[in-house]
């Protein structure tokens, strides 16, 4: 019985839940303790040892029902208008028996036992699929089985005959149950991991080739890959809070002892929260990129206390209250045509914008904030208006640049990108949510760059 | 703890009654997971949307194990002092002050510094014993004598730091202090850990507890939970309540009325002296069960589609 447990085990982490070596000790006690005899308790009390959160609890019951579904092996309808009822005979292999007799418990058994020996917790792939079918059904002496209806059918007798057809029909069913349970484990031990294989493609594919149906995955990642970097970097915050002693807390603290100090008492510093004000380009040239550069916005904007972001086109619109009032999708298709915020979709002009950002929103920006431009800097021939971004730079902590096309290009035909390079902290070519990430490592670093 | 109380933990269905004549009632799951963990002791993490009777569950494992409860709220910035121990300073001073005169007298016939120190010496640690400790809450749950049960309350609420520094008396059970060294529990507690999910807690915390979440109860349960709870109100009334408030959490609302909340407006009701929901007198306590105003708009707007169904649904039961 303990190797159901591990294989259960398997299967889980294969779905995603990470258990660890004492958690599957746990869950062995906690089985001892209850017994296998009372499935609902034996899932409550697993589900207690094995499953953390929620999220984990919701994969754990459907992985639990899914594995142990004891599926019935379906049997084919009896034919009963041939008068002899036919049997199995000495000569029939065991296989060739239980198929006759339409023994489905016995088949059952030793499906799961053959599948055990050769290991279909193994599988990976949906190629695999065939491949275990074929060898789980040799494993339980299929071949035999087929010699037999091959000389059955060679004998001229009708009974003969009539017997073959029968196990013919038993072996394409028992085929299908077969073809049935290598489906259900390829869902139990491998679903998960091609699913890991995606998330992997994904982060390294360029953001403007990602189709539309992997959006919501998309937005998974970079939700998780935000809020990660965030927590590591609170938690640096929090260390460095320490600073040198406060003589007047510690004095009025050690009143109580005679002015002596016992109890020193240490100032600690401010809290320095990350203070971003994102700036995104909406227009045509970007369009593919800025789909995926708002979804990035939006994540940021849930995870990160303090961002103000603006989007802009031929002006620019701030766009905040946006991603606090909608959903990600309403959000992004606001954001992306510009309703009800009165960005003009002409030709980009950033040189526009920055005076937009000069005469509305310069107060924004302070010492401490970090200035997030997402745009490839195609300024269509207009006034770069280089010195604003000079003043924002000198203004800010620092000012990074997000630019979808690859260093080659910048500063060709209409790309401003040379001329604002000076005044960037950083610029970063950012196709692929790998490099989103590095960035957002470093906009997170409260020190400066 | 094991031999006294063991034919309280003896079954699920033990555990189960026990609790209920307590005046809590716990589903499967949760009788589940207490069993699991008195028998494998370990802590038990509860999760769960606010008001679903998290600490409760604590007190009442406490009630019913007949032992003290010993409750650590936890808030960012709680650290090691005030959740472990604390070297009573005052004390310590107080006493060097008094024994300044013994200390001269012991230090009387020495000559020198070094001979002074070495003579002091002998006296040891006698300012950093175990008189001078004072226990907070984990040191005391740790050395109560006849065993109790630790609630820490929101551990989502403290920092990653103290979550590490749980560790230890989570899984070994068990509090080093540099000066003394490690006390070792004398009979386990039971610990409970709660938490709100404000923040997803470390692996290393989750896995040395057994996980317990806790959902709002289904209309059977939440049933039964009034008519234990608030005992004066009539069978029409109680099914009524409880369809009302299970329909209001299929809303779409900022925070949807808890266990405890629907407690409280079954008591309102009764000391309203009404016998059947009636739209009029909702509508004056729905801020009960409603936090928001929004909140309140929005189940105003069903109002008396709600108390229809309900009325229609608690007939049937």
């Amino acid at each position: 019985m303990q190797q159901v447990l591990q294989n259960l085990i398997m299967a889980l982490r294969a779905s995603g839940v990470r258990i660890s070596v004492s958690e599957n000790i746990d869950a062995m006690n906690a089985v001892r303790l209850l017994g296998y005899d009372h499935r609902q308790r034996l899932k409550d009390s697993l589900s207690a040892t094995l499953a953390k959160s929620q999220n984990e609890t919701e994969i754990f019951e459907t992985c639990f029902d899914r594995f142990f579904s004891l599926n019935n092996l379906s049997a084919p309808e009896k034919d009963t208008t041939f008068p002899q009822e036919i049997g199995p005979d000495e000569q029939d292999s065991l296989l060739g028996q239980m198929l006759l007799s339409g023994d489905q418990a016995g088949l059952s058994v030793s499906m799961r036992q053959t599948a055990a020996e050769i290991g279909i917790t193994g599988i990976r792939f949906f190629t695999q699929k065939s491949l275990y079918i074929q060898r789980i059904l040799r494993g339980m002496g299929i071949e035999d089985v087929d010699r037999n209806i091959k000389n059955l059918r060679r004998d001229e007798s009708a009974y003969s005959f009539e017997k073959a057809r029968v196990l013919k029909g038993a072996r394409d069913q028992l085929f299908e149950n077969v073809k049935d349970f290598v489906e259900q484990q390829y869902s139990l031990f491998a679903a998960s991991v091609n699913e890991e294989l995606l998330d992997k493609y994904l982060k390294r594919t360029s953001l403007s080739n990602l189709e539309k149906q992997d959006f919501a995955r998309m937005r998974a990642i970079m939700k998780k890959m935000i809020k990660r970097l965030n927590d590591r970097h609170s938690r640096r915050r929090k260390s460095s809070k320490k600073g040198c002693l406060d003589l007047k807390k510690t004095l009025r603290a050690n009143l109580a002892y005679q002015g002596t100090p016992f109890e020193p008492r240490w100032k600690s510093r401010k809290i320095d929260r990350p203070d971003i004000v994102a700036l995104c380009d909406v227009s045509r040239s970007v369009e593919a990129m800025a789909r995926f550069l708002l979804l990035f916005l939006y994540s940021l904007n849930e995870e990160v206390a303090k961002v103000r972001s603006f989007i802009f086109c031929s002006n620019l619109v701030e766009a905040t209250h946006i991603f606090k009032e909608y959903g990600v999708e309403e959000a992004l298709v606001r954001l992306h045509k510009g309703v009800g915020l009165g960005v003009m979709l002409g030709r980009t002009d950033y040189g526009q914008v920055f005076r937009d950002f000069k005469e509305s929103w310069l107060d924004a920006v302070t010492n401490k904030t970090t200035v997030l431009i997402l745009g490839d800097a195609r300024n269509n021939y207009g006034d770069p208006e280089a010195g604003i971004l000079k003043l924002l730079y000198k203004r800010s902590k620092r000012l990074l640049w997000l630019n979808p096309e690859s260093p080659p290009f910048w500063g060709t035909g209409d790309s401003a990108m040379k001329t604002y390079l000076p005044y960037c902290s950083i610029v970063q070519k950012c196709t692929t949510v790998r490099h989103l990430e590095r960035v957002v490592g470093s906009l997170l670093r409260t020190r400066a760059v | 703890m094991k031999l006294s109380y063991d034919n309280k933990f003896a079954s699920i269905e033990d555990i189960q009654k026990g609790f209920g004549s307590i005046g809590y009632i716990c589903s499967r799951q949760i009788a589940t997971t207490l069993y699991l963990a008195f028998h494998l002791e370990k802590p038990i993490l509860v999760e769960g949307p606010a008001g679903v009777g998290k600490t409760e569950v604590a007190k009442t494992a406490a009630i019913y194990l007949d032992k003290p409860l010993i409750r650590l709220q936890c808030y960012e910035g709680l650290d090691e002092s005030k959740a472990l121990y604390e070297w009573k300073y005052g004390k310590q001073l107080l006493y060097t002050q008094i024994l300044k005169e013994k200390l001269n007298e012991i230090l009387k016939d020495t000559k020198g510094l070094g001979p002074s120190i070495s003579k002091l010496h002998q006296h040891d640690d006698i300012f950093f014993s175990t008189h001078f400790l004072e226990p907070r809450p984990l040191l005391s749950a740790i050395q109560s004598k006849e065993g109790a049960v630790l609630l820490v309350d929101e551990v989502d609420k403290s920092d990653q730091e103290f979550e590490a520094f749980l560790l230890e008396i989570l899984s070994d059970f068990q509090v080093s202090v540099p000066e003394i060294g490690t006390i070792q529990a004398t009979s386990k507690p039971f610990v409970f850990l709660t938490s709100n999910n404000t923040r997803e807690l470390s692996e290393a915390l989750k896995r040395r507890c057994l996980h317990l979440f806790i959902p709002f109860p289904d209309t059977k349960l939440e049933k039964e939970i009034i008519r234990v709870r608030v005992p004066d109100v009539s069978e029409d009334l109680r099914s009524q309540l409880v369809s009302f408030i299970q329909q209001v959490r299929k809303l779409d609302l900022k925070k949807l009325p808890s266990v405890s909340e629907t407690i409280d407006w079954a008591k309102v009701l009764v000391l309203l002296h009404s016998s059947a929901l009636d739209p009029e007198l909702i509508k004056e306590t729905l801020n009960i069960f409603l936090k928001f105003e929004d909140d309140i708009d929005i189940v105003n707007e069903h109002l008396y589609q709600l108390v229809d169904k309900s009325k229609r649904e608690g007939t049937m039961y």
